[in-house]
């Protein structure tokens, strides 16, 4: 990943705004929903760490089915090429502020699949990956403090790696058109949602951008028809 | 059926039955009369169920070969038909009108071996989907050079460990949390 500093939040001159900024950071870091969204075979130490053996409700993590509706989107394992890009579509539906953990061996350089030709190795190559859990597989407790220690990046106004996905647009993509060929197009306008939150920054566009807005076009509805 | 009763073999030219074990049946034919053999221990025999069939590269002959894996509910036998077939025009009779299961079989084995099956209702890709490489399960694939072109790595960074440590974390155990010992002597006790 490029290191480019990324632009924290300023911190407001009012002592009463600040009070209520921290405030805020603090109900944000516990209060978390996590995406189902089971790569690997990581996912089978998730129930326990759900359900009342480890119990992360306590912490106030819970699961949540929907993309739309997440905050937390956990790679549980491998990701296939093929998955891969099916993990880029719901991340990018996902709503910021938004956090990527990347959980056991195989997220961080392929694990015991580092031969395979169908296995994507480095997560953060194609997403802002907060943090990463080793192991293979990362016992329930693992992954809890893993959790925590994201709710602490949150409190203490740190977690804003989601931002670098939108500041480094062109990094990102290009690495997953080297992967999937020049043609790869997302149904999510990346750079539109950049200029809207106000995210441009010089690693926005560049040649891969440039080589994504020849070819794309804009979504269109879903055809309605049954199958023969 | 019983395949050493029966003068059905007889029919069949280079034919080979060796009877592994107890329920278990061997047969190495060639790739011509593999349909008509199929057809007959389905026709006349009980065997109606075609559990797989798996292909091996053996690139040194130039050869594929073709285990059909077919199970009789009656006998409770298997049949392992084996065939071999040219590397260079890997080409083989579709057995999908016999065994109509064999569509997925046949389709998996063209899209990881590139071998064509004549007859069969749809040879395309079938799991690999995004992938326009040679066939992945091919001896000549180098999957190691594959992945070295194609993907980049995560560095090792021995800090990180460092910082885990300074928290107090690796692997190291409080004296009060062991509750197993270990039956072999450690070092220290000679």
């Amino acid at each position: 990943m490029k290191n480019i500093e990324i632009k924290t939040t300023q911190q407001r001159t009012n002592p009463l705004a600040n009070v209520f900024d921290r405030f805020m950071q603090f109900c944000q870091s516990r209060s978390l929903f996590m995406l189902h969204y089971c790569t690997g075979c990581g996912a089978i130490e998730l129930p326990p760490a759900m359900t009342s053996r480890f119990d992360m409700e306590r912490l106030g993590i819970q699961p949540m089915v929907t993309p739309r509706q997440a905050d937390i989107l956990l790679i549980t394992g491998y990701v296939s090429v093929k998955t891969l890009k099916r993990v880029i579509l719901t991340y990018e539906q996902m709503q910021s502020p938004k956090y990527v953990i990347g959980i056991c061996s195989c997220t961080v350089n392929g694990g015991m699949y580092w031969q395979s030709y169908a296995t994507a190795k480095k997560l953060n190559d194609y997403l802002p990956v907060d943090l990463y859990i080793a192991g293979c597989m990362p016992r329930p407790e693992a992954v809890i403090e893993g959790l925590q220690l994201l709710q602490n990046k949150i409190a203490n106004n740190d977690g804003h790696s989601w931002k670098d996905y939108f500041q480094n647009y062109d990094y990102y993509l290009g690495n997953q058109q080297h992967l999937f060929g020049e043609d790869w197009q997302t149904p999510t306008d990346i750079i539109t949602e950049a200029k809207h939150y106000g995210l441009e920054a010089e690693g926005t566009y560049g040649k891969h951008t440039e080589l994504l807005a020849k070819h794309q076009h804009p979504l269109q509805p879903l055809p309605l028809k049954t199958n023969n | 059926m019983n395949l050493q009763s029966n003068d059905l073999l007889k029919k069949f030219k280079n034919i080979k039955v060796t009877y592994v074990r107890d329920r278990r049946i061997r047969v190495d034919i060639s790739h011509e009369a593999v349909a008509n053999f199929l057809g007959m221990i389905k026709g006349q025999g009980s065997y109606i169920h075609l559990s797989a069939i798996s292909c091996v590269d053996w690139i040194k002959d130039n050869e594929f070969e073709l285990v059909y894996h077919c199970w009789s509910y009656e006998e409770n036998q298997l049949i392992s038909l084996h065939t071999r077939i040219n590397r260079k025009e890997a080409e083989m009779i579709s057995v999908y009108d016999i065994y109509k299961p064999a569509e997925f079989f046949e389709r998996d084995i063209f899209e990881m071996y590139g071998i064509t099956f004549i007859g069969s209702p749809k040879m395309e890709k079938f799991i690999l989907t995004e992938w326009d490489g040679m066939p992945p399960m091919l001896k000549d694939f180098d999957a190691e050079a594959y992945v070295m072109d194609t993907f980049n790595w995560t560095d090792y960074q021995p800090d990180w460990l460092k910082d885990i440590e300074k928290e107090g974390g690796g692997i190291a155990i409080k004296p009060e949390d062991i509750r197993f010992h270990a039956t072999s002597p450690s070092p220290t006790d000679d």
